[in-house]
């Protein structure tokens, strides 16, 4: 089963990547997105599968923009997560697929326990590192 | 009189549907689970839990493979001395472990013999997790000089030399076994035995029957399951949070954590637990990256491509299904548990200042009391 699960995120990732990418300057991002902006940087970001599963793989898609009086791209995007009340987070470092400026989707995230997680996203103006956070519960 | 037969009918309604109601609702008797701990509760089945074959096996599930490697798996010709066989530790008579702290090959390894049920399931094998495939860890034993002390080499000749393994190599691979280079032969040698090892499942147990039975709502068999194992089911699921990591049917998130037990198997010795096992898995030929996985897509290797090496993994074990754990005593990586007693009173008093700094921060000393822990050992035997 877990091998279909890598499967299927990685084909559906493939084949609406497109339609979810548009410009890092454009902020009407898809609905299904989750959007977050502070700390001088705005990221959408949507998950594959959508309900994610505790113990399986799954893929995160990001737009993310360094926000100002011009919107661009970031040189860099990092994403991780984890459980701050357990004090630990995943076992599984994301890879890193580039779908364009500011345009990226991470495969290989894994939460591996129950309980609120939190995503990590640095958006990188050069040497500048802009966090942004946004959490999430995983149930059973 | 009509008036009063009426609320003599109205009364005995109410009897009946309170009756009806306490026979027919989740948790009748003297434990009651609140919907939150009935929700919680049934995650842990049905039971058994449907498989597929494994992908990067070509012979999983293949009947032929199956009775070759149940063959090879009692076979002593796989060991150095011809003196022992995957089941002289992995016992069928003793729920396919050897009942000792740890095991004991050729000369003794410094941790506990893993019980064999329900390895389908596994993402990772052995304690430190250093293989990613049961095949793989099926070549572990064959070649480690502690346990059956062999070589390829050694595997190829022997399995020519044995007439009815011989025979079996044919059928399954479709050559003979003198066809093959050695390397060759000892994956697939490896590959029968894992195709065999994933039909050990383990059977329903008490637990089964009271999930199901609280699921359909069947007030018998609620009523059934024991007090003492309903107590211990609440705190397992509530406030021991034991089911944080051994969640499930199969009672485990597969991965790894620090609790706190001893690191050092033997004077000067260091069990590097993960952070060790991640690293062997790394320098494997037989990972999943390699070119022995059968999976052309390398769906399978996903977790192997990004799992993560961390100083947290130092002393970091696999979390055990508890499916069978009466059975299977001792316990933990070292064995160094005797019973599920002292295992349940190492969480009840866990000793903080031994955990890894970045370990899991739920581990809290439970401070049990003796009913607490009796009850929480009645329900492991009830899995």
């Amino acid at each position: 089963m877990r091998k279909v699960a890598w499967g299927i995120a990685v084909v559906t990732l493939l084949a609406t990547g497109a339609g979810f990418a548009d410009q890092c300057a454009k902020d009407d991002m898809e609905a299904t997105a989750t959007r977050l902006k502070e700390n001088g940087a705005i990221v959408a970001f949507r998950t594959y599968p959508r309900v994610i599963a505790i113990g399986k793989p799954f893929s995160i898609e990001v737009i993310a923009c360094v926000d100002g009086e011009k919107r661009m791209a970031p040189s860099r995007i990092r994403i991780d997560a984890a459980m701050p009340m357990h004090g630990h987070g995943m076992n599984y470092l994301p890879s890193e697929r580039k779908l364009g400026p500011g345009h990226s989707a991470f495969d290989g995230l894994v939460f591996h326990m129950p309980g609120n997680w939190q995503y990590t996203f640095d958006v990188y103006d050069g040497d500048k590192r802009r966090r942004l956070t946004q959490k999430v519960t995983i149930g059973r | 009189m009509r008036r009063q037969k009426f609320r003599y009918g109205i009364g005995r309604l109410l009897l009946i549907a309170g009756a009806a109601t306490m026979l027919l609702g989740a948790s009748p008797g003297t434990v009651p689970f609140t919907d939150d701990e009935t929700a919680l509760i049934l995650t842990h089945g049905p039971w058994p839990v449907r498989t597929a074959p494994d992908p990067s096996n070509r012979v999983s599930g293949v009947k032929q493979a199956i009775a070759f490697g149940r063959k090879l798996f009692e076979n002593p010709a796989l060991s150095v001395d011809r003196a022992r066989s995957c089941a002289t530790c992995h016992d069928a008579d003793r729920t396919f472990t050897d009942g000792k702290p740890r095991g004991i090959g050729v000369s003794a390894v410094d941790r506990n013999t893993i019980a064999l049920h329900n390895m389908r399931l596994n993402r990772w094998y052995g304690w430190d997790g250093k293989s990613d495939s049961l095949w793989a860890q099926s070549i572990a034993p064959i070649l480690d000089t502690r346990e059956l002390g062999m070589t390829p080499d050694a595997v190829k000749a022997r399995i020519a030399a044995t007439p009815a393994l011989a025979d079996g190599y044919w059928h399954v691979f479709g050559n003979a076994v003198a066809g093959h280079d050695a390397e060759t032969a000892l994956v697939n040698v490896a590959k029968a035995l894992a195709a065999y090892q994933e039909t050990i499942v383990s059977g329903r147990s008490t637990f089964d029957l009271f999930r199901d039975a609280l699921a359909a709502g069947g007030p018998a068999g609620i009523a059934a399951y024991p007090d003492t194992a309903k107590r211990g089911l609440k705190l397992f699921v509530g406030r021991g949070r034991c089911d944080r990591c051994h969640f499930g049917p199969n009672f485990t998130n597969g991965e790894f954590h620090d609790i706190g037990l001893p690191h050092f198997p033997a004077p000067g010795r260091v069990d590097k637990g993960r952070y060790g096992g991640i690293k062997l898995l790394r320098a494997s030929r037989y990972n999943l990256l390699g070119q022995f996985n059968d999976d052309s897509t390398r769906a399978t290797a996903g977790f192997t491509r990004h799992v993560r090496l961390t100083p947290k993994n130092w002393g970091e074990f696999r979390v055990p299904s508890l499916r069978n754990v009466s059975k299977t005593a001792p316990y933990m990586h070292d064995g160094g548990k005797a019973t599920l007693e002292i295992v349940v009173r190492h969480y009840s008093d866990i000793p903080e200042d031994r955990l890894h700094q970045d370990s899991e921060k739920l581990l809290k000393p439970l401070n049990l009391t003796d009913g607490e822990i009796a009850d929480l050992v009645a329900f492991l035997r009830t899995l």
